[in-house]
């Protein structure tokens, strides 16, 4: 009777080692950082380890989401220790390349076309955007820019016409300020500093054009010539020209989410705001907007047919221990029926659109962007991720200063070309 | 008693002198881990050049980073703007905290608990809360502030109260003082509970009464309890971080910059994780002198 009952207990450990071991030998665990969205993300996540598990059955994904500030700061610590995400959300240019630099971002270049690999999903163009020194260490997913928001109603009812250059734009707020002192034409909530960033980028791309830009936004310009070319300076009066004319009174104490409430209340009837604000109005209840772009300035070195894009994705962290695994993760992200998803759920501008004929009851402001985006000549990064740190920062700082008045644009070019200067010399 | 007992290998030790020992190592333990540690490594750090995203390529620098730190002109505004935090809180907070005591202890007769529970309120909730509730009252478009202002027909800010380079440091410390004012008024009002009532009774017979009784009387009996607060106020004030991170993030400018934002932007925004041990370092050192005369007053009072 013992026999048989040692017997019985020895069959029973026996089974439930084996499932332990099988279950614990072959799971591999990717940790996911993403950053959190409004919209969709949950059944977008879900889908995913859905997803993933058709490559892999092993495979779970493991999704923990951030707000974007703490984001910045964590991401960077988590990547030093030894418990940070597989893969992880970035922003692609400078903040990207400053991680495949270090070595801690990991080159995706060979898991390209494995059994889902990115270069099954998405174009040389898309996969260039994650790149550094001819290698990819990152996989775009979407993108985002961003356009004027209007009220076409408001513009019907004053007889005001869309502008397409820069002086009609500075018309179209004295109109409005001449229809009722009160209202605000385009607020600007620059209590962060990275609204007027996205503005100033804008107006260094129309007036002082990419060609002219390119040395010294990757500081490789002379140093008696870096930042030196005095379109910069006309490029800050235009602020100057809209903080008179366009802003509310202290833009730099003015919360950004509060300008979008402003707009989707119908209390301003123009803003400047990303694609990620179409939905946003939508979901405030705002949704018979229409949208132009950053119009062009006259006698401006761009045609007004660049447009602001920053690319962004995944990045694999190089200390993962299932680096093919968290490659193929990174992949299927992008993959036809994510990037669906992505659109459909989130309102991604998505990096592959093979599928997007098939999206159903796409808002009107996404087929603009769609749109819109596939008719420009060429893309512009945004200054706060496309500068070195210090340039960026003093980019940022000179944006509130010039705001608040306390310094001419003329001071303010003069600051960043002092900063830009020791930024070089000490790379 | 002080019982002596001798171990196997010959050394003498005393049972208490052990007990304190055993006592101390789980604080020891912790304070070595979270901050004799990361100190030492801060000193270490404050001699080379790194970067948050390059943390195994250290650059020998010597003391440039303290040199940078001298010649670094937002350096001196952090440090001032800390100053100036240090004396306006010592006034908003430890002043106003005082009248506020004197005025709960022996000047109303009713409702004490109601007056004291509404002062102290705002130090149990957290410092990021207070910030995000004062940036609704301070906007400038639909703040509570402005609009009050406008109602009465007195002028606003045209940069907004966050947003005017010269006046933003003095909203933030109203914030500040608004938290923890309450918390002084009762540090304070614990020590004038402990002044006997005797004492007064005899002042009154020499015709000191009022604010005479307060000044000469109330003070002097107090002082160490108020030389407490101020040392607990100006440590705290060294230290700020949230609210001036909240409200203004160091902007505008720079303006409302202190050294904990600074070091945070130095490390984090610029990368320049060196540089901000340097300048933690230099808090570290006003923070350690600050709680040596603490730990003075904190005996004798």
């Amino acid at each position: 009777m013992k026999y048989y009952f040692s017997r019985i207990w020895a069959g029973i450990l026996i089974t439930l080692l084996s499932f332990s071991f099988t279950s614990s030998s072959y799971a591999i665990d990717i940790k996911l950082w993403d950053l959190s969205a409004r919209q969709g993300q949950d059944e977008f996540y879900e889908l995913l380890k859905k997803e993933v598990k058709k490559y892999n059955p092993d495979i779970n994904v493991i999704v923990t989401e951030w707000e974007g500030e703490a984001y910045k700061t964590q991401i960077q610590l988590a990547l030093n220790g030894d418990d940070g995400p597989d893969v992880f959300f970035n922003w692609f240019g400078e903040d990207s390349a400053r991680l495949a630099r270090a070595g801690l971002a990991l080159d995706l270049t060979p898991y390209a076309d494995m059994e889902g690999g990115y270069g099954n999903f998405i174009s040389k163009g898309w996969q260039d955007a994650g790149a550094v020194d001819g290698k990819i260490y990152g996989i775009a997913n979407k993108a985002v820019s961003k356009y004027f928001y209007y009220d076409p109603a408001f513009f019907d009812q004053h007889n005001l016409s869309v502008p397409t250059t820069f002086g009609e734009l500075i018309d179209t707020c004295k109109s409005i300020k001449a229809i009722d002192p009160s209202i605000v034409p385009w607020p600007m909530g620059n209590s962060e500093r990275w609204k007027l960033n996205h503005v100033i980028t804008m107006l260094n791309q129309r007036v002082v054009g990419a060609e002219n830009t390119k040395a010294d936004y990757a500081l490789t310009a002379p140093d008696d010539e870096l930042f030196t070319n005095p379109k910069y300076v006309e490029a800050w009066e235009k602020v100057v020209e809209l903080n008179e004319n366009c802003f509310n009174d202290a833009p730099n104490a003015t919360n950004p989410e509060l300008t979008r409430s402003m707009f989707a209340a119908q209390i301003s009837p123009m803003m400047y705001c990303g694609t990620w604000c179409g939905g946003i109005f939508a979901s405030e209840g705002f949704t018979d907007f229409k949208m132009f772009r950053f119009p062009r300035v006259e006698g401006g070195a761009d045609d007004g047919t660049v447009g602001f894009l920053v690319a962004e994705g995944m990045q694999v962290s190089a200390k993962t221990k299932h680096p093919e695994a968290a490659a193929l993760v990174a992949s299927i992200n992008v993959s036809d029926t994510m990037a669906l998803a992505d659109a459909e759920l989130r309102g991604s501008l998505i990096s592959n659109a093979t599928l997007i004929d098939q999206l159903e009851d796409a808002p009107h402001w996404f087929t603009f962007y769609v749109n819109d985006i596939a008719d420009k000549s060429g893309h512009v990064n945004v200054l706060d991720v496309l500068l070195e740190a210090n340039v960026s920062n003093a980019y940022l700082d000179m944006g509130t200063e010039v705001l608040n008045g306390t310094k001419s644009p003329q001071e303010a070019m003069d600051f960043i070309r002092k900063v830009a200067l020791e930024a070089k010399a000490a790379m | 008693m002080n019982k002596t007992q001798t171990n196997s290998i010959g050394f003498s030790l005393s049972s208490d002198r052990v007990s304190v020992i055993i006592l101390l190592i789980p604080a020891l333990i912790f304070c070595t881990i979270f901050i004799f540690i990361p100190a030492f490594w801060a000193i270490v750090g404050s001699f080379y050049s790194y970067g948050m995203t390059s943390l195994n390529d250290w650059k020998w620098v010597g003391f440039d980073n303290y040199i940078k730190a001298s010649q670094d002109e937002f350096f001196w505004i952090a440090l001032k703007n800390n100053f100036i935090i240090v004396f306006a809180s010592i006034v908003l907070q430890v002043g106003v905290g005082t009248i506020l005591a004197a005025i709960l202890d022996r000047g109303i007769k009713y409702g004490k608990v109601i007056f004291r529970t509404i002062i102290f309120t705002p130090m149990v909730i957290s410092s990021v809360a207070v910030s995000i509730i004062w940036l609704l009252i301070y906007d400038p478009n639909f703040g509570i502030l402005n609009n009050i202002l406008i109602a009465i027909g007195l002028p606003t800010p045209s940069m907004g109260w966050l947003g005017d380079p010269d006046i933003s440091i003095w909203m933030i410390m109203i914030v500040a003082g608004w938290q923890n004012t309450g918390f002084m008024m009762v540090l304070i009002l614990a020590g004038l509970q402990g002044v006997s009532k005797e004492v007064y009774d005899a002042a009154e017979i020499d015709g000191a009464t009022g604010v005479k009784a307060f000044w000469y009387i109330t003070l002097p009996m107090i002082r160490n309890i108020i030389i407490v607060a101020i040392l607990i106020t100006t440590i705290g004030a060294f230290k700020v971080f949230e609210f001036v991170y909240v409200l203004t993030q160091g902007g505008p400018s720079n303006a409302t910059q202190v050294l904990g934002t600074y070091i945070y932007l130095q490390a984090f925004n610029l990368l320049h994780m060196g540089y901000a041990n340097a300048l933690s370092v230099v808090l570290l050192v006003i923070a350690l002198i600050l709680g040596w005369f603490q730990l003075k007053a904190s005996r004798r009072a």
